[in-house]
């Protein structure tokens, strides 16, 4: 081969309109290397593989900036199809396998063995005969190489989800000419032993000369698998180190580290809360389908923000969607020493919880009714407010009423609308996150859940949203509990934070705490029981 | 900006055509009771009567050349076939010469013909306004002796099967077949009739100066087709100048395009209204396509033109716009039925044959224990809706079991109920005579729900009156906007309230703890119930119920009435029932007489009502999924 190296993306700038993605990174690996590709949500991990397989995505918005060279020699990789031929080979976090064919038929699916027949020599190469024994005989090489001893005629389709990642993995390796692999969080879905054995797998294969790009967010894995790691946050390059160099606790430090100037800062009190305790859970279990809760117990005082945090997929935001009975809960929930039912959303509103749903369009809006509407829905629904007419026999909402509070939550949140008439469908997404608050508020609850308040919305309405929070902490001394993937906005308004990592209830942090503590935890591991992972 | 500019010029470019064609055709309307519409009138009634009476004269030449041939041919003792072919190289040797000199039309004077003929036209008018007069009281005197009773139940009721047959059921009501038999004219009309004959002594001797070779026998022959070219009953300008035409007057003229302006000159009106709009459409454009939708805007367009149409074919726009407003009325409550299935998020409820079933099972027991009147609509509605709200709250169990499909589902509910109410009818114990069929078992496919003993036509007649030819059924049109107004309370409360959250977005309701089955329930039963009194409306004033497989149409009308209306799968207000009630009733009642004035005996409008209400279902629902209107 000759080159230092066989992948070099240099000085990667991408943006979509006005917002950059990726600034200026650069990553570079070596032949038969597994080179790990660190960051948080959010990161640009992806974006930076988007443009490594020349993902449609890419090119629509206007390409980007910088060069990627395969083997010393810039290439333009147009479609992934293209990047396949060039011998760049991707295992998918989702599997893309075919349950009703064999292993063999998987692994060499689009690129079958055939043999002319006398059809096929008139018609065409499309009716050339498989070859299943040349097919099943790859196949088998294949699988060997990743130690899979399983038959390779077997059907895809009942096989343990580890053996499916192997199966992809075999599929890249069968590939011709493959030099790079690129695995995208491989081990999320695979048992301990499993991951162990996938990181042999690789090693092994890194060790026949093809280089891995590893994307993880566990940082013990890589240190056991990774020989490099390139560390991105905030579209930025951070650091490139060598594993040998480095540890855990740098890794975790450089992942999170302080993000600029964070957007609003609560003002600091004596006593950051209460003695009593306003919501106790214990061993809480949702079913959240992609935001699984699998055991997670928190104590939560009165009068204090309390954070949630943690990467993505890893069940932060089934807790809250979990006591308040929007998805299918189990465990011992406690409000205000009084035991809650869960599964009933009903209840949890009139026990005076209230939440601001992540899911704004989906779950915390009517589109297509007015704001007004919106907002006094629950107060007219569960406390029976803004009605008149003979209760409860007949009733009637009571406009004047509807609107005279409407238009003060609109003055009061500083909601930017044409009147209290227009559709909330047609509001930009900081003043529909307003409309939300404004609704929860309406039912003066004791406790409020905030979900990802500011995902989707622009910095103004965030540091607005940021501060309502606050100024209803300080001011009502409403106990707020806010999940938020954004860690500086949850370092910077909440008093202690829950790290969540794979449903469990990593550790509860205070604010304070250094970036390692924070990188540690999110990654699954508890910052004072060092090198001991918790999953498992 | 081009675009507007384009579409400015193009709107100026049609107000000029339109105002030009208006002035023109106003112009030409004011000169009919003129001097000049007087003169192009008697010239061409001259030239009609002398064409008809030079006509009556060639005859007269021919019979007589037949005869003296014949005569000639006898007498020379020529055989049978000798003698025909001699009387007919007679004839035509006759027809030729008398053709070829009878008269020059256009050298003739003529003067003393025209002052004879007016004068005549002024006597026979006279004559037919007494002769319409007296027998239109002769028939108000049948009417009142109850005569009429009869013919109307002679109606084969079993006949009606389609919507088709109910629109020529409600035009006939209108011109309701009276024996005139026994009509005697009254002694005025004799005294007028021989005022008439006088005046037409004084025509035959113009004529017989005219034609020398006419006597008086032919002219007593003629007498009676002048009469009915000079004058018919309920004459105007128009209806004589293509009178005259037809019988070939028009060559007469000196300036025919003059003439045509003057006869066509409402049309020229009607078009340059219509051109007007059209103007207006191109300039309001963008805004109207925003404000109303395209589907909304072309059927408007369409009434529009269909007005336009009905118009220049002289049909009677006053009378279809009465029956519009009828067949509004009488829809809209089976329409509104459909607001509160979207509005609880079942969409659009195909399954409304469940109510109407209800409704008509009320009606029937009305009618078997003979309650009538208001009393008996008041049963109907009562048991319908106590039958429907019981079905209604198990058909909504069925759809909230199969989240998801409703469409489908409400569709074969409704196909299913029909088919199965085709069985029950057959063996409902009922034994009125007036439902059962004379002979065997079953209930009759069209029970007549007579005005006196039941309750037909009881809201439409209620308050009703007429201006000119346009009749309004104040009862119906207020029941209608009574059932609007308690359906709009209901949503404006609290359960209301919840139930349209349910139908915007169900994940919403249920985080707020709303109970999502139960209100997908309610909303399912109220739009049952409605289906039931929907349909007693429409029977009342249809004047029939229609059993067996005339309700599996009607959730699909409904339904396509709302869209029209500009509801969408998942959202529709009341103003939606009303808009699209009107546009596609008006559609379809206008659709038929001008089908018909187009292409004479077609079965086109039934063709286009089907076309139009499932395609208007076909378009809402490529719009159902996202694409929502702001």
């Amino acid at each position: 081969m000759g080159a230092e190296y066989v992948l070099q993306m240099k000085n990667i700038t991408k943006r979509y309109g006005e917002n950059t993605v990726l600034e200026d990174v650069s990553l570079s690996v070596r032949p038969g290397e597994i080179h790990a590709l660190l960051g948080e949500n959010g990161a640009g991990k992806s974006t930076l593989m988007n443009i490594l397989f020349g993902m449609p995505v890419i090119h629509s918005t206007g390409g980007f900036g910088g060069t990627v060279s395969l083997d010393g020699e810039t290439v333009n990789i147009h479609s992934p199809h293209d990047a396949m031929e060039k011998g760049i080979g991707m295992v998918h976090q989702e599997f893309m396998l075919l349950p009703g064919f064999t292993i063999a038929e998987n692994i060499k699916l689009n690129r079958e063995i055939t043999r002319p027949n006398p059809i096929s020599r008139v018609l065409g190469k499309n009716l050339e005969t498989l070859d299943m024994k040349a097919m099943a005989k790859d196949a088998r090489k294949a699988l060997d190489s990743v130690g899979m001893s399983i038959d390779e005629y077997t059907l895809v389709q009942g096989l343990p989800v580890g053996y499916m990642q192997f199966v992809e993995i075999a599929r890249e390796i069968d590939k011709k000419g493959v030099k790079l692999l690129v695995f995208d969080e491989p081990t999320a879905v695979l048992t301990e032993s499993e991951a162990d054995q996938l990181i042999g797998v690789m090693k092994q294969i890194a060790a026949s000369g093809i280089a891995i790009i590893f994307i993880t967010h566990r940082l013990d894995e890589v240190i056991a698998a990774a020989d490099s790691i390139t560390i991105l946050r905030d579209g930025k390059l951070v650091a490139v180190r060598e594993t040998k160099q480095t540890n855990t606790l740098e890794l975790a430090e450089l992942m999170i580290g302080r993000k600029g100037e964070s957007v609003v800062s609560a003002p600091d009190r004596d006593k950051p809360h209460g003695d009593k305790v306003a919501l106790e859970v214990n061993h809480l279990r949702v079913d959240m389908p992609g935001e699984e809760v699998r055991d997670v117990s928190l104590k939560v005082y009165e009068g204090e923000i309390f954070g949630i945090g943690g990467l993505a997929g890893q069940g932060k935001i089934g807790i809250p969607n979990g006591i308040m009975g929007l998805y299918p809960a189990a465990g011992e929930v406690k409000v205000f020493g009084q035991s809650h039912e869960l599964d009933n959303p009903r209840k949890s509103l009139q026990s005076g919880l209230a939440m601001v749903s992540e899911d704004r369009r989906g779950v915390g809006l009517l589109l297509e009714q007015s704001i007004e509407d919106n907002i006094v829905f629950n107060a007219m629904q569960i406390k029976g407010e803004y009605l008149m007419g003979l209760r409860p026999l007949f009733t009637l909402r009571d406009g004047r009423k509807i609107r005279k509070v409407a238009n003060q939550m609109i003055k009061d949140l500083d909601i930017r609308c044409t009147s209290a008439l227009q559709h909330t469908g047609t509001l930009s997404g900081g003043n529909q996150q307003k409309v939300c608050i404004a609704r929860a508020l309406l039912m003066h609850p004791k406790l409020l859940f905030v979900s990802e308040p500011t995902r989707g919305i622009d910095i103004g309405a965030k540091k607005l949203v940021l501060e309502t929070l606050v100024r209803l902490n300080r001011e009502q001394g409403m106990t707020i509990v806010m999940v938020s993937s954004e860690l500086m906005e949850l370092r910077s308004i909440c008093g202690r934070i829950a790290i969540i990592s794979e449903g469990h209830a990593v550790d509860v942090l205070k604010a304070t705490d250094t970036d390692v503590n924070f990188g540690l935890a999110m990654s699954g591991i508890r910052p004072n029981q060092e090198g001991g992972s918790v999953n498992g | 900006m081009g675009n507007k500019k384009a579409r400015a010029i193009a709107s100026v470019l049609i107000f000029v055509l339109a105002a030009a064609l208006i002035v023109t055709g106003a112009v030409g309307m004011s000169q009919r009771d003129s001097q000049t519409g007087d003169e192009i009138l008697t010239a061409m009634r001259t030239r009609s009567v002398l064409i008809a009476t030079g006509e009556g004269a060639v005859e007269s030449y021919v019979a007589i050349a037949a005869d003296e041939a014949r005569a000639a041919a006898q007498a020379a003792g020529a055989s049978m076939s000798e003698i025909r072919e001699a009387v007919a190289a007679a004839e035509e040797e006759a027809r030729n010469n008398s053709s070829a000199n009878l008269l020059d039309y256009e050298t003739a004077d003529t003067t003393g013909l025209d002052a004879a003929l007016e004068t005549l036209n002024a006597a026979l008018s006279d004559y037919r306004a007494e002769e319409a007069a007296a027998q239109a009281a002769y028939i108000a005197e049948m009417e009142a002796s109850g005569a009429l009773d009869q013919t109307e139940e002679e109606v084969d009721t079993s006949q009606i099967t389609s919507e088709a047959d109910l629109d020529a059921m409600l035009a006939e009501e209108e011109e309701v077949e009276v024996d005139m038999s026994g009509f005697v004219a009254t002694e005025r009309m004799n005294e007028l009739r021989a005022i008439a004959d006088e005046q037409y002594a004084s025509v035959c001797t113009e004529l017989m100066a005219l034609y020398d070779t006419l006597d008086q026998e032919a002219l007593d022959t003629l007498e009676s087709t002048i009469f009915d070219i000079v004058s018919q009953a309920g004459d105007d300008f128009a209806s004589e100048y293509d009178r005259f035409a037809a019988a070939g007057g028009s060559a007469a003229l000196e300036n025919g395009l003059q003439a045509r302006i003057i006869r066509y000159g409402d049309d020229l009106i009607y078009v340059g209204i219509g051109l007007i709009l059209a103007g207006l459409v191109v300039f309001f454009y963008p805004a109207l396509i925003k404000k109303l939708g395209v589907p909304r805007m072309i059927i408007g367009l369409f009434f529009v033109l269909l007005c336009v149409v009905a118009l220049l074919y002289d049909l009677s726009l006053s009378g279809l716009m009465s029956n519009t407003l009828v067949r509004m009325g009488m829809n809209s409550i089976l329409v509104l039925a459909m607001v509160p299935g979207i509005q609880c998020g079942i969409g659009l409820n195909l399954g409304l044959p469940i109510g109407i079933v209800g409704g008509l099972i009320g009606g029937l027991l009305a009618i078997e224990w003979q309650i009538g009147g208001w009393l008996g609509f008041l049963f109907a509605c009562v048991v319908g809706m106590a039958i429907s709200a019981v079905t209604g709250a198990l058909y909504g169990m069925l759809l909230n079991r199969l989240k998801g499909s409703e469409m489908s589902v409400t569709t074969y509910v409704g196909f299913s109920i029909v088919s199965l109410m085709c069985i029950a009818w057959l063996v409902l114990p009922f034994n009125s005579l007036e439902l059962r069929w004379p002979l065997g078992t079953g209930l009759r496919n069209t029970i007549v729900m007579s005005d006196s003993t039941s309750f037909g036509h009881l809201l439409d007649n209620f308050l009703s009156f007429s201006i000119g030819g346009f009749t309004v059924p104040t009862g119906l049109l207020l029941f209608m906007v009574l059932c609007c107004y308690l359906v709009w309370l209901f949503m404006r409360s609290r359960t209301g309230v919840a139930m349209m959250a349910v139908g915007n977005n169900r994940r919403f309701a249920e985080a707020t703890g709303v109970n999502v089955d139960r209100m997908r329930i309610i909303g399912t039963m109220i739009s049952t119930m409605l289906g039931a009194v929907g349909i007693l409306v429409y029977s009342q004033s249809y004047g029939f119920m229609q059993l067996y497989t005339a309700p599996r149409q009607m959730g699909f009308v409904a339904a396509s009435a709302i869209l029209i209306g500009g509801a969408s799968t998942s959202r529709c207000k009341i103003s939606h029932v009303l808009i699209g009630t009107f546009l596609f009733q008006g559609v379809l009642t206008l659709g038929m007489p001008v089908a018909n004035a187009l292409v004479p005996q077609s079965t086109i409008s039934e063709t286009m009502r089907i076309l139009i209400s499932n395609g208007i279902i076909l378009y809402a629902l490529t719009k159902s999924g996202g694409d929502q209107r702001a």
